[in-house]
């Protein structure tokens, strides 16, 4: 490749010379082909080229010789890498036997390669996660599905997966038992506590404003936004302080319905032709 | 309703005055009643002649809803949908055997050329199994032999009593009508299918989707239709029931499709009671009654009203689902006894007293129980759950199950060597 791409510009100085040189130096050129092997030369004017290559002629001499040199890149690669997108760093992100908290990454995968099998579960990406806290078990289920692969957790370091199909499902409660306000107990009705956030020293603490407090709470305060104003669960609770009813919503009532209705397309009856008379009389002043 | 009375009034104007006359038609074709009593009818009718239709309405032929209303406070059931109604009205009252039509009596040639050769299959049949039986045990070949050959013939017996009969249209009329006699084994037979195509397909995929048949049982192939009532409503299986509402013990409807009567262990067992000690479940069962008659007729068991000295071993406990625990499945099994023979019931009440962890599978293998129905309710904390713990005094009613926090893996520091 790079004999032909420099023989080229050769080539035209040859014929250059031919015309110009004097031909005292074309005895020259002659003698001294005699003396190059004739293995390496095969064609005359490749014999001729090769021979003008020896003797050193000053560039100078030839001002309308044109050369190309390799500071373009030239038209198409051989190994296109830029094509080629990242990886998306797939495959399983814990091993058999590997202890795993529920929400844990077991393993990233595109389409279903593994499906999820005892105490775990797939997410929107057919992401394979953990369940349930436990040891990550690889196994086939030919009783379940003849040719899928199932990831799954068990609860024993040394568990077996898969169980039999008729062996009872073994589950762990994973709740702690707490003391629970019963609600209607004190016979309060409407004016329930709310649940209000308070930030201290412990963390963000959730407790619950009374009834006697939510009546407290008349003066204003400075609210985000420079304002003084109640605060956003009292204004939520304004119709109920003005001991506004509203109606339960009944669906079978399509007498209700079909006069809501009704009035829904009066109204929009109504705006159209106020738009339409608006445009006439834009149109009129036009 | 409102269309097929409008395309039907002007026939209907007409007919209300002749209806009466073309009733007996109508009552012949059901009844395939003899000339005396159709005499007997006529006489009958000559007195309902001068009644006005909307005074006396017909079951089989009202239309206009409030008529139906009236007929329902009376007691008395329209037949049929009020479009079969209204077409009758309208319907020329030939027998359904001299209907007109060439095709349709060259049909009905065949059937009953057909089932003139089943009959005789049928008799031919039972003659040999009558000779079957009369030759003494050791020229049949064996004890084993000639109970095996006598099953299979008497399997053999039965289906051809069902292929005589299941081609005859009038037959599968009055299965559709709900008139089927199920003592008789053609309609038996048509029941367990119409169940098989749909109510058990539900039945087996709640029953293996809620996991019940691993974890309560290991098998059941169900082979009775079971429905279950709480308060005259129906419960589909796997259903959410209201703890007030499954207060009281459900009544049941248990669908035998063969022949004979059947002794049968009803249980109802809740198999999610959380224990926190454990951090599991526990069993519990809610309900147990042993020796309960069923057969294809008498299907309707009441579990409240079974008796106490000889049938309830455990009576009802109503269920409540503790606030933040998962749902309970609460399943109904109806456990087949070996050989229909009575369990002793003292020796069972006595065995039995401990309605905690007793296990489905235990009884299963204490009394050789088998299971041929199944069914499922569900129950879930709700508002009047409290109330229910308090009357049947819960030991626990004002805790509640909270998600334990599971602790975290600590975070481990990748090694920042390999990082780029």
């Amino acid at each position: 490749m790079f004999q032909s791409r420099l023989l080229a510009p050769l080539r035209a100085l040859d014929r250059s010379s031919r015309t110009s040189l004097p031909s005292a130096f074309r005895t020259i050129t002659t003698t001294t082909t005699t003396r190059i092997n004739t293995t390496t030369l095969r064609t005359p004017s490749s014999l001729l080229t090769t021979t003008l290559t020896k003797p050193t002629l000053p560039q100078t001499s030839f001002p309308n010789i044109q050369i190309r040199h390799a500071s373009h890149a030239t038209q198409g690669t051989a190994n296109r890498h830029s094509r080629d997108p990242a990886g998306k760093r797939l495959g399983a992100k814990r091993t058999a036997g590997e202890y795993v908290v529920p929400g844990c990454i077991i393993f990233r995968q595109r389409g279903t390669k593994w499906f999820p099998g005892e105490n775990c579960a797939m997410g929107r990406d057919h992401t394979i996660y953990a369940a349930q806290a436990g040891y990550v078990r690889y196994y086939l289920d030919p009783e379940r599905h003849s040719e899928r692969k199932y990831i799954g957790v068990v609860f024993e370091k040394d568990g077996k997966l898969p169980v039999p199909r008729n062996a009872p499902s073994r589950r762990k409660l994973g709740r702690v038992k707490v003391r629970f306000e019963v609600e209607g107990e004190e016979g309060v009705k409407g004016g329930k506590g709310d649940l209000v956030a308070k930030v201290g020293e412990e963390g963000t603490v959730v407790g619950s404003v009374g009834k006697v407090e939510i009546q407290q709470s008349e003066e204003l305060q400075l609210r985000p936004g420079y304002m003084y104003r109640e605060a956003n669960w009292v204004i939520g609770r304004a119709a109920e302080k003005a001991g506004i009813t509203a109606k339960v919503y009944n669906r079978k009532n399509r007498w209700l319905a079909w006069r809501k209705r009704t009035a829904k397309a009066e109204r929009a009856a109504q705006m159209k032709s106020l738009k339409s008379k608006k445009k006439g009389a834009k149109k009129a002043k036009k | 309703m409102a269309h097929c009375e409008r395309a039907s009034k002007p026939l209907l104007q007409c007919l209300q005055k002749t209806y009466t006359k073309a009733l007996p038609g109508l009552q012949l074709q059901s009844t395939r009643a003899f000339q005396s009593t159709a005499l007997a009818r006529e006489e009958a009718q000559a007195e309902a002649k001068s009644v006005p239709f909307h005074k006396a309405p017909d079951p089989a032929l009202v239309t206009s809803p409030q008529l139906e209303r009236r007929l329902l406070r009376q007691g008395i059931a329209p037949i049929g949908s009020r479009r079969r109604r209204a077409a009758l009205q309208n319907a020329s009252n030939i027998p359904f055997e001299q209907l007109p039509y060439q095709c349709f009596q060259e049909a009905r040639k065949v059937l009953v050329a057909d089932r003139e050769e089943k009959l005789r299959d049928i008799t031919a049949m039972s003659e040999k199994i009558a000779r079957l039986q009369a030759v003494p045990t050791e020229e049949a070949g064996g004890e084993q032999v000639k109970k095996s050959k006598l099953r299979a013939m008497e399997l053999h017996l039965e289906h051809l009593k069902i292929l005589a009969d299941i081609n005859d249209p009038l037959v599968k009329k009055k299965f559709e009508d709900g008139q089927g006699d199920l003592s008789k084994p053609i309609y038996r037979y048509l029941a367990d299918r119409k169940w098989r195509e749909y109510r058990r397909k539900i039945l087996v995929q709640r029953i293996t989707q809620m996991k019940v048949i691993p974890d309560v049982l290991p098998h059941c192939d169900p082979t009775v239709d079971t429905k279950l009532y709480f308060n005259r409503n129906q419960i589909q299986p796997g259903e959410f029931v209201n703890a007030q509402v499954s207060t009281t013990a459900p009544k049941l409807d248990v669908q035998l499709f063969e022949g004979g009567e059947k002794l049968v262990t009803i249980a109802v067992v809740d198999s999610d009671v959380p224990n926190v000690e454990k951090d599991g479940f526990d069993f519990k069962m809610h309900y147990l009654a042993v020796n309960v008659p069923i057969s294809a007729t008498a299907t309707k068991v009441d579990l409240s009203q079974l008796s106490t000295d000889s049938q309830v071993v455990l009576p009802w406990l109503p269920p409540v689902a503790q606030k933040g625990s998962p749902y309970h499945r609460l399943s109904l099994f109806i456990l087949e006894q070996k050989d229909s023979k009575p369990l002793d019931f003292a020796a069972v009440k006595a065995k039995e007293t401990e309605r905690d962890n007793l296990l489905p599978r235990t009884l299963q293998a204490r009394y050789h129980l088998k299971a041929i129905g199944a069914h499922l309710f569900r129950s879930q904390w709700d508002e009047t759950t409290y109330e229910v713990m308090k009357q049947i005094g819960f030991p626990e009613a004002d805790m509640e199950l909270r998600r334990k926090r599971v602790e975290p893996l600590p975070y481990k520091r990748r090694n920042p060597s390999t990082f780029r």
